[in-house]
């Protein structure tokens, strides 16, 4: 058995925004049987978990580069092209 | 009749964990949510209160007696606790006015957008919190529901014009085209936008400016609130002249504290989802074709360099301006986590100049403390409404984010005149 992704939910504070990804990414991996590691953070904690994440979605805007793929969920907060983000995380989780 | 009446008055009287909850299964049930949902989301909601209130014991139990002891050991009188919006937004949604305000606040938003009033349609229902706040304040005042809401739909109006004004500004700076932002606690300081330009005029300041970075790398611990628990709990346990064994041990409560408020707002955040969710397709069906931008959680401007930088220097810099200014009582904690929102606007127009950034930050952070030592007896008395165990004697609570807030102090003063 393969280790966990981890997967990092960031946004400004690490609590409201966040918490709507979180929930969506759970809810699909159970839908999906994947076992994710999802550490819900805020965007500055970023930098903590360089070495072990597999993926950062966040509703904050970022300007860094990382070693692993960035996807931007604000989509999750304007309820307009959701499921194309959705699709797109499940693409990077699935990899 | 008289029967009807008798039972909405003992439903009333049932406390406000037991009211929102009831609230929040209805709207469930009037948003078209199947029961068994709609019933999760209420219960949800009142685990979470439970949890906060379990928190905010576990800080005023700990942090109150140190702050007493400080003020007799060293005329340091910082006895008004800092609880944080997470505590204010419980405290707020426990309030007896609170079940009116999703319903309200769609129906302003609506008529707003309808009457070419505002361009924000704003889905960020979770901030509405702000508004019952506001509402929450009055009505504790006042006692008059209708007061109240007239108090929360003036800071809703407030929010949604600052949101048009500043929504260039976040579209362009923060390269967010067709979102703006009327979160109350960053459109309270809309007016350091102005600080800021008269900055940008000022010789000698108006070319200074700083690399965030440099500046993430030096104070980039003030990020992470389990630090600022524990060192800010250890600080005022040796300041009030705990033995070394207490001091620990106030230091590991704050920690505690910082990490685990968060947590319990996550559930009181899980249970008003799905009516969140629903509010927002409400709002998309009716006006997501026009030319509208949607109003966003502030959260989502704070990952830009410049703000999280701006933030990071403004943590020491709070606690600092708490000990120096006269008058002030609040001692700063929850809030301290909060300080990037306050800054948003401001580095926007300071198109992330660091300096002017915190130039202007410090004097609204400053004016934000002293009214929130001011309305600390309100806070505290709305608070003890809300059936939160309140220490004896002179610590009072209140809040930078909310119970700071610039806005809703000017709305609540108006109102407190009159009363």
């Amino acid at each position: 058995m393969s280790k966990p992704k981890q997967v990092l939910v960031a946004c400004g504070a690490g609590i409201a925004t966040s918490t709507v990804v979180n929930n969506a990414i759970e809810e699909m991996a159970k839908e999906n049987n994947l076992k994710l590691d999802v550490k819900q953070i805020k965007i500055a904690e970023v930098g903590g978990y360089e070495d072990s994440a597999d993926l950062l979605v966040t509703t904050a805007m970022t300007k860094k580069e990382y070693r692993f793929p960035v996807i931007n969920a604000r989509s999750f907060l304007t309820g307009i092209g959701m499921e194309d983000t959705k699709k797109q995380i499940l693409d990077e989780l699935m990899k | 009749m008289e029967a009807f009446v008798d039972i909405v008055q003992g439903f009333l009287g049932l406390g406000a964990t037991v009211i929102l909850p009831v609230v929040i299964f209805l709207l469930g049930l009037a948003f078209g949510q199947k029961p068994g949902k709609a019933f999760r989301s209420g219960l949800t909601l009142g685990v979470a209160f439970v949890g906060i209130f379990l928190v905010v014991d576990l800080l005023v139990n700990n942090l109150g007696p140190a702050a007493q002891g400080m003020v007799e050991r060293l005329g340091v009188s910082l006895n008004v606790i800092d609880v944080g919006w997470p505590a204010s937004s419980s405290i707020a949604w426990a309030s007896t006015v609170a079940a009116f305000i999703i319903p309200l606040g769609l129906l302003v938003n609506a008529i707003m957008l309808i009457t070419k009033t505002t361009k924000c349609m704003n889905v960020d229902i979770w901030n509405y919190w702000h508004y019952t706040f506001t509402a929450a304040m009055i009505y504790a005042v006042s006692g008059s529901i209708v007061q109240s809401l007239i108090g929360a739909v003036l800071f809703q109006i407030v929010c949604l014009k600052v949101a048009d004004w500043t929504a260039p500004m976040v579209q362009d700076f923060y390269e967010m085209p067709g979102v703006s932002v009327a979160t109350g606690s960053t459109i309270s300081y809309a007016p350091g936008i102005w600080l800021v330009k008269l900055l940008q005029k000022t010789p000698g300041i108006k070319n200074l400016n700083a690399d965030p970075d440099s500046i993430q790398k030096r104070f980039g611990i003030f990020g992470e609130s389990i630090f600022i628990g524990l060192a800010l709990g250890i600080v005022i346990g040796i300041l009030a002249g705990f033995g070394i064994g207490e001091v620990i041990e106030i230091g590991m409560a704050m920690a505690a504290v910082m990490v685990l408020m968060p947590r319990m707002v996550k559930i009181l955040m899980e249970g008003l989802m799905p009516v969140s969710e629903s509010a927002r397709e409400w709002l998309n069906k009716r006006f997501g074709e026009s030319d509208i931008t949607i109003g966003l959680d502030a959260a989502v401007l704070l990952g830009h360099p410049s703000v999280i930088a701006t933030a990071l220097i403004l943590v020491p810099v709070t606690v600092l301006l708490a000990v120096i200014l006269p008058g002030n009582a609040l001692l700063p904690f929850g809030d301290l986590a909060t300080i990037p929102f306050i800054v948003a606007f401001i580095v926007g127009a300071a198109r992330g100049n660091i300096v002017h950034s915190v130039i202007v930050g410090t004097i609204l952070i400053a004016v934000s403390l002293y009214v929130a030592t001011d309305v600390a007896p309100v806070m505290t008395q709305m608070a003890q409404n809300a059936n939160f165990d309140m220490p004896e004697g002179s610590t009072q609570i209140s809040s930078i984010d909310q119970g700071g807030n610039i806005v809703n102090y000017v709305i609540f003063k108006i109102f407190d005149i009159f009363n």
